[in-house]
């Protein structure tokens, strides 16, 4: 008899696909086997997690279809059950499982894509935070709007990749009306926010990202300003700043500084 | 609560919910999906002023060996303080072992040892909440040979233990029943009265296993003729409780839920009004 | 302040008392999720658990599948053969 530690790891190495007699013996079988009984289970986490997984990462899915989806989302949950219960926590290492993944050699972007779905849905479950607007940010002198280093509002994510994955997300829409994307067209920077009652990206330019990029590694507006101004002197960082504040990426300045 | 009839809230259908609050007896929602903080919460805040509220999880697995969840059960107590629910249930199966969650409410022998377990793990879950919980009968697909008790019987030991309340599942009875060779009737036999809170109402499906029938707890049908007539047995032994409609899989339109929740109400001989408190 | 300071500056004060830009940048944004994908939690158990075979090498499985999806619109790069 198997005390209830030792059922419940047997009962997990099942899960996880091992034979275990020691578990199958201390099931009651009858004209349905004690084998077939405990595959109910088995398939159920596995389809289970499927499924959650194509939820988080609908984009990968429709890009490689139900079928391979299906495959590569096996392979991961092998490597790496979830470790607590809420599903929509689950597939952090999806995107760099992709990367690694064998069958999907010939995809090379969709690591990326994986990662634009990841940060789409850490966005959706991040707290609506207060953004930093104009307004608030009116009668600030100059000199203190320069060295201001105003964070990323909660959910933000600044995601950098060597192919269009926008416009690859755009054509694997469900009912896409874009033709083709080709890979040359790329690369491409989106920022992921937290909306009122969404998740969204937006797409950058090469200056907002350089923009954005130092302030995301600890520059103020003034010294981002000037990555973007030493890249395109032309540009105009009030236009950079203006979308910026538009788009709602920061978070509103705490009351004390 | 009044003994009345509500439905499982789902995603798909929050909008619509939001929109036209519909009448109906109360709202179920999932703790594992109202953890973070995504917009669908926002609403459900705002649902819950015009709504009684049930919060079922699924994840605390209060069979596990090691305990519960410690950081995850810190987030459960934290909704359930900020949603203030009616009524707070989980399963009595397990999910949880050695840091890895497998997604499935998975069986426990019936055993002295396994009472001790979930006796422990209750415990301290009423102890965290500061409330009493309702422990819901899983749907098996097999059982184990050493077990000493009837299902039934762990389930009422169980309460007489930890002062716990009982969720009886229709639905879970019947598929239990005909998976494990059980009479369902039978099965209703001898639970503490007192303790029964909450029932549960779903469809399931047919499928097979060495070429025998197997029934499927999918959430993904109306509730079946099976499930109806035994329900009619369970309101005329125990009498009227607080009853919910789930589905899950392949889910309708939100009428047909509603429709299936109208049902569960005339069951329970509660009026159609009785039941209309949210209009 | 140094000249390019105040420059940097003053630019980027410019940004403050600009034309609300909020509804055309806003539009450049795409939605992805909506509600309907808020519950991935639930209770029931997967209608086809009985299906299939007792033993499933899902990496055996990998290498057989074709990717066919979107990717069949995803064109030129340095493709290397699948």
């Amino acid at each position: 008899m198997l005390e209830l530690r030792e059922l419940q790891g047997a009962f997990a190495a099942h899960l996880k696909g091992e034979d275990r007699p020691d578990l199958t013996e201390a099931v009651v079988g009858d004209t349905i086997s004690a084998a077939a009984r405990l595959r109910i289970h088995r398939h159920h986490v596995g389809q289970s997690l499927v499924g959650a997984l194509a939820s988080t990462f609908p984009t990968v899915q429709a890009i490689v279809g139900e079928a391979f989806f299906r495959a590569l989302a096996e392979g991961f949950i092998l490597r790496e059950l979830p470790a607590q219960p809420v599903l929509a926590e689950y597939g952090a290492g999806l995107p760099a499982y992709v990367s690694e993944y064998g069958p999907a050699a010939a995809l090379p972007y969709l690591a990326d894509m994986a990662q634009l779905d990841w940060a789409l849905n850490l966005a959706f479950h991040a707290p609506l935070e207060d953004r930093l607007t104009a307004s608030g940010l009116a009668g600030l002198p100059a000199e203190r709007l320069f060295d201001l280093k105003p964070a990323l509002a909660a959910g933000s994510t600044l995601l950098r990749s060597p192919y269009p994955i926008d416009r690859i997300w755009h054509a694997s829409q469900p009912g896409a009306t874009v033709g083709t994307v080709s890979l040359e067209e790329g690369p491409a920077s989106v920022l992921i926010l937290r909306r009122p009652d969404d998740a969204a990206f937006a797409s950058l330019d090469t200056v907002e990202e350089i923009f954005l990029a130092a302030l995301v590694e600890g520059s103020s507006l003034g010294e981002a300003a000037e990555a973007a101004v030493s890249v395109e002197p032309a540009v105009d960082p009030s236009r950079i700043l203006g979308r910026l504040l538009a788009l709602e990426a920061f978070a509103a300045l705490q009351h004390s500084s | 609560m009044q003994p009345v009839a509500g439905i499982g809230l789902r995603s798909p259908h929050l909008a619509e919910i939001a929109r036209d609050r519909p009448a109906t007896g109360f709202l179920e929602i999932h703790a594992e999906n109202y953890l973070g903080n995504s917009p669908a919460h926002r609403i459900v805040e705002r649902l819950r002023e015009d709504y009684e509220f049930s919060v079922h999880a699924v994840g605390l697995s209060l069979g596990s060996v090691d305990g519960l969840d410690e950081a995850h059960l810190d987030r459960v107590v934290a909704l359930i303080h900020r949603l203030e629910p009616t009524l707070v249930s989980d399963h009595l199966s397990w999910s949880l072992a050695d840091g890895r969650y497998f997604n499935d409410l998975l069986p426990l022998p019936y055993t002295e040892e396994a009472l001790q377990v979930v006796e422990r793990n209750v415990h301290h879950l009423q102890e965290r909440l500061g409330r009493r919980v309702l422990v819901e009968n899983p749907s098996c697909y097999l059982a184990f040979a050493h077990s000493t008790l009837s299902e039934p019987e762990f389930l009422a030991e169980l309460t007489r233990r930890t002062g716990c309340g009982l969720l009886l599942d229709a639905n879970n009875i019947v598929v239990t029943a005909h998976n494990l060779r059980l009479d369902a009737r039978a099965w209703l036999q001898g639970l503490p009265p007192a303790a029964i809170g909450q029932y549960h109402l779903a469809g399931h499906a047919v499928n097979d296993a060495d070429g025998e029938p197997v029934l499927i707890d999918d959430h993904g049908s109306r509730v079946g003729e099976g499930v109806w007539s035994l329900f009619g047995e369970i309101v005329r032994r125990y009498g009227p409780r607080p009853t919910l409609v789930e589905w899950d899989t392949d889910l309708p339109a939100l009428d047909v839920l509603l429709d299936e929740a109208r049902q569960a109400g005339r069951a329970l001989g509660v009026e159609a009004e009785a039941n209309a408190r949210a209009a | 302040m140094n000249p390019t300071r105040v420059a940097i500056a003053s630019a980027l004060a410019a940004a403050l008392v600009l034309p609300a830009a909020t509804s055309q940048a806003q539009g450049n944004m795409e939605k992805c999720y909506g509600i309907a994908k808020a519950g991935k939690n639930d209770c029931q158990t997967a209608k086809s658990s009985c299906a299939g075979t007792s033993k499933k090498d899902a990496q055996a499985d990998a290498w057989v599948s074709v990717p066919k999806g979107a990717c069949e619109k995803i064109v030129g790069g340095k493709l290397t053969a699948g």
